[in-house]
């Protein structure tokens, strides 16, 4: 069905297709909840409770067109930032991914709180009257992650795309004998993760204690969780090209021999480029899997794709991937 | 950690396998503590049969480079007092020395090894 378009053409539909379904999807669910909740306008106290304070009782109120405005609102824009940074930048299924599922838990998580805690003050004459929104804020949390993951997995994968095309003369490598077999093994881990996530973990998790939010527990749990698969990976090169993988086992991103162009070392600085640390998205729609600054393996890929992976030893494995795609190429 | 591997050397796959982690360990390379590959990993991609790694891994840890545990797999001994940096640095001035004498590394190591026979 797509024989006629080149490869480049079905990775930009792709990623135009998934960055839009997202943002139309994410905006429609926030359009939706709005009308949900206009609906029930006669049985809504005025004004509504939109805040709630420590001790889970209610301590900001406004209109509720003004409640449903700040929804459409602030919504609509980190959908459509969401949106475009996903139909710009997802070069990767690995990128595409993250986009497309966190356009869908934002929207879903910021309707079904606002919705949620409007439905409990259905009925009230005085919106003071209201408890906690702890129920809502749960359902709000965790409802929208396993619609998130669908709709990361429903993302189609990367088309192969292998290359015969030689390896640039000025690339490294590693000297191969006829019939040598090789590997590169080496682990990347990130100090500075927990440095910077503990103290974020202690103290929002005291916080949601204190103010009786015990649901933003949930979050804390969460960020651990991701702590521990997104801080140490064992990244490897050989005969079957580059694999990153999680010592958990997921996430794994890998880099068939054949697609790859050229690897090289280079240096990275986590926050200019990337915006922070772990698995993220960077400059051109690189994936960067960033756990230090400094040196750094990238692999540049078919498709107009690349990693960058910040591991020790970086010069010995791009020079050994370089040789391996090299020996491939030539029939070896 | 780089591992080559050449099937048609005379010396058997195992023992190239334990020349190389050795050399990983005793450079440093790899640290106390540190965790080797697991072996199937290593198998599939030098594309050599498990056993051949779980014989090298066996033969280092007989060595007592490292530690074989039950779920944990392969992980570098953390022996006090093995400290093989002053090795290294003696190495370090022989290979100057020799150097600057012009010895080739094989009359050097013959040199070597004659010392050993000591």
């Amino acid at each position: 069905m797509n024989a006629t378009l080149s490869f480049d053409q079905r990775l930009r539909r792709r990623r135009h297709v998934v960055g839009a379904a997202t943002t139309v999807g994410g905006l429609l669910v926030l359009v939706i909840g709005a009308a949900v909740a206009w609906s029930w306008r006669s049985e809504l106290p005025d004004p509504v409770a939109t805040h709630w304070g420590a001790g889970g009782q209610p301590d900001g109120f406004s209109s509720l067109s003004a409640a449903l405005a700040v929804l459409l609102g602030i919504g609509g824009l980190t959908v459509l930032f969401l949106g475009s940074i996903t139909w710009a930048l997802g070069k990767s299924a690995a990128t595409l991914r993250v986009g497309a599922a966190a356009t869908v838990w934002l929207s879903l998580f910021m309707a079904i709180l606002v919705v949620g805690s409007l439905s409990v003050q259905r009925g009230l004459s005085d919106a003071r009257e209201v408890g906690s929104i702890n129920g809502v804020l749960l359902v709000a949390i965790l409802a929208p992650i396993v619609l998130a993951i669908l709709v990361a997995a429903a993302v189609p994968g990367d088309p192969r795309q292998p290359t015969t095309a030689p390896v640039p003369a000025d690339a490294p490598r590693v000297r191969l004998v006829d019939g040598e077999r090789a590997v590169w093994i080496n682990r990347a881990s990130s100090r500075v993760a927990y440095v910077v996530a503990v103290p974020i973990i202690l103290v929002t998790g005291a916080l949601a204690v204190w103010g009786g939010a015990w649901p933003m527990l949930i979050v804390d749990a969460l960020v651990v969780g991701a702590l521990v698969i997104l801080t140490t990976f064992v990244v490897r090169v050989d005969h079957t090209g580059l694999t990153v993988r999680s010592t958990v086992g997921w996430p794994r991103y890998h880099v068939p021999l054949d697609e790859v162009l050229r690897a090289s070392v280079t240096q990275v600085s986590p926050v200019k480029e990337f915006g922070g640390w772990g698995w993220r998205v960077g400059r051109d729609g690189r994936v960067g899997i960033v756990l230090r600054k400094g040196e750094a393996l990238l692999v540049e890929r078919t498709g107009g794709r690349a990693v960058v992976v910040t591991v020790d030893e970086a010069a010995k494995a791009a020079g050994l991937l370089n040789a391996l795609a090299d020996r491939a190429r030539s029939g070896g | 950690m780089l591992l080559r591997l050449d099937p048609s050397a005379e010396e058997p796959l195992f023992a190239q396998l334990v020349a190389q982690l050795r050399l990983a360990i005793v450079q440093g390379e790899l640290g106390g503590g540190e965790r080797l590959p697991a072996a199937r990993e290593l198998a599939e991609s030098l594309d050599v049969n498990i056993h051949t790694v779980l014989r090298a891994y066996q033969q280092l840890r007989d060595d007592g480079l490292i530690e074989l545990r039950r779920g944990r797999g392969a992980v570098v001994a953390t022996t006090p007092g093995r400290d093989y940096r002053p090795l290294l640095k003696a190495i370090d001035a022989v290979v100057r020395e020799a150097r600057a004498l012009g010895l080739s590394s094989q009359a050097t190591a013959a040199l070597l090894k004659e010392a050993f026979r000591t």
